[in-house]
């Protein structure tokens, strides 16, 4: 059972910041991080603003420089069905298709999935490759923010009271670069990622980014790839300096999921099968 | 403008199964305890209370979601499904019919999710394959059948192509 609470829907996003100026107050978008939180938790908001209702939240649309603007309310379902989006940015809906499970992906969101700041995230790890940047409004006026700097701690992230994010803008990362991600969980069906990756590879602008979810408090990317890819291309060389990176940068925990030893198993397993797609994978990113 | 910290009541209009239905909700009302405790369909059901199960499916604008993590007032406008507006006129569906002709019901405590996911599908796609059919009901445990009575009842409809 959920506490009593008052709920309202409003319609613009002007109402909404004012409304969020309430004491108490929270936005609500999807619900499946925020509901079952209200009934397991002690988190008592006064009110509920359900930003269902504002149709700048709602777009979806490539821009004319070929990025991609996603509205915060975007659910997983309309990224997954979007075939444009499927062939321009596979691993950003690979990982949308792994979210939850049908009906979770109906109505779960993509400001949700970020503002929810969970370490495990599943699009987290896409959206820190590809330099995403989140757009942020409040009363006072909009501000853009780099994506890694929403998390503060696990499921803690930096928005100020009465702050919404409005928009996901998603950078082209050009014709020549790949992508691939990847999720572990404890079963083949539906679970949050015990470990999940995501690699973009760059070979004609020599970009090479790793961001690791689930073993830190917040999504790791990687320090210093673009370089160490630039001094060695040679693979094996690239494999082995990144697997010593990775090893020193995560801080795995034990945790119901999984131990600490073996997300460090999973991370150097998934690294190298990672760098493998990307230097094979030619699907997507060239066809756009 | 009423002062929003007071609209703990929300009132509700939506449609269920086809029928208008207008009621006045608390806020924190979920769904499913709409359904279940002022209409009085039953047939929705909760096991886990948190979107791990899939026993509270219900159609809303003709998607599965999980009706235990719906609030009632996010439905408002909304057209609803459940499993008790599916048969019409005491014949119940190919879909349901095929769920007893495989024996894909033992206890019947998952049946009216997975028929509704299941219904959702061959509505969006009528003929899906295997791997879709199992992505689809993939949100819904059973304890009974083991999951291949289902999944070949779901198939038999999709075959026919109807
Ligand atoms: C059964 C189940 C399975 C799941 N599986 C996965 C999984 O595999 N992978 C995964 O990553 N997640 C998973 N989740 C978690 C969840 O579904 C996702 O994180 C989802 O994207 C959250 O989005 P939402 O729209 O439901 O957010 P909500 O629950 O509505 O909101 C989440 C938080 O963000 C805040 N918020 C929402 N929108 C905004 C905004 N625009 N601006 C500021 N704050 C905002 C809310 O106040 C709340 O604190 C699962 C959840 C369940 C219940
Ligand atoms: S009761 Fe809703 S998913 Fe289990
Ligand atoms: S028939 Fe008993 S849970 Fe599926």
């Amino acid at each position: 059972m959920i506490a009593p609470l008052a709920y309202t829907k409003p319609r613009s996003l002007a109402e909404a910041l004012e409304l969020l100026q309430i004491a108490h107050s929270l936005p609500l978008a999807g619900g499946t991080d925020l509901l079952v939180e209200l009934k397991k938790s002690n988190k008592r908001p006064a009110l509920l603003v359900d930003l269902k209702g504002i149709p700048d939240l709602d777009e979806l649309a490539l821009t004319a420089d070929r990025g991609l603007r996603i509205g915060a309310n975007v659910t997983m379902n309309r990224l997954i069905e979007s075939g444009e989006l499927v062939s321009a940015f596979p691993a950003l809906t690979d990982a949308a298709m792994t979210v939850g499970t049908d009906q979770i992906r109906n109505r779960a969101t993509v400001g949700g999935n970020l503002c929810h700041a969970s370490p495990s995230a599943d699009l987290a790890p896409p959206l820190f490759v590809l330099d995403t940047q989140l757009v942020v409004a409040s009363l006072q006026g909009e501000r853009r923010i780099p994506i890694s700097a929403l998390w503060q701690g696990a499921k803690q992230n930096t928005l100020q009271p009465g702050e919404l994010i409005v928009q996901i803008e998603v950078p082209w990362p050009g014709a020549a670069a790949k992508m691939a991600f990847l999720k572990k969980m404890r079963t083949a069906g539906h679970d949050l990622a015990l470990v999940n990756m995501a690699g973009l590879l760059d070979p004609v602008q020599g970009r090479c980014r790793i961001c690791i979810g689930g073993c830190a408090c917040t999504p790791v990317l990687l320090p210093g790839t673009d370089t160490l890819y630039q001094e060695s291309r040679d693979p094996d060389q690239l494999t082995a300096r990144l697997l010593a990176l990775a090893e020193a940068t995560i801080v795995p925990i034990d945790d119901v999921r999984a131990s600490a030893r073996y997300r460090r198993e999973i991370v150097a397993v998934f690294l190298q099968r990672l760098l493998k797609l990307l230097a094979v994978e030619t699907k997507g990113w060239g066809r756009c | 403008m009423l002062n929003p910290l007071e609209q703990t009541i929300i009132s509700l209009q939506l449609r269920v199964n086809g029928l208008p239905v207008q009621e006045d909700v608390p806020a924190q009302m979920t769904l499913l305890e709409f359904l279940r405790q002022r209409l009085r369909l039953t047939g929705a059901k909760e096991g886990c209370g948190s979107g791990e199960c899939g026993a509270c499916t219900v159609l809303l604008d003709g998607r599965p979601v999980n009706a235990c993590l719906v609030l009632a007032a996010e439905a408002n406008d909304a057209e609803i499904r459940t499993i008790e507006g599916e048969a019409r006129d005491g014949r119940l569906t190919p879909l349901q019919q095929a769920f007893i002709e495989h024996g894909a019901i033992q206890c019947g405590f998952c049946t009216s999710g997975m028929v509704l996911s299941a219904q959702a599908l061959l509505e969006r796609n009528p003929h899906p394959g295997r791997e879709e059919i199992v992505e689809a009901i993939a949100g819904h445990l059973c304890r009974c059948t083991g999951y291949v009575q289902i999944v070949e009842a779901i198939e038999s409809v999709a075959g026919k192509g109807s």
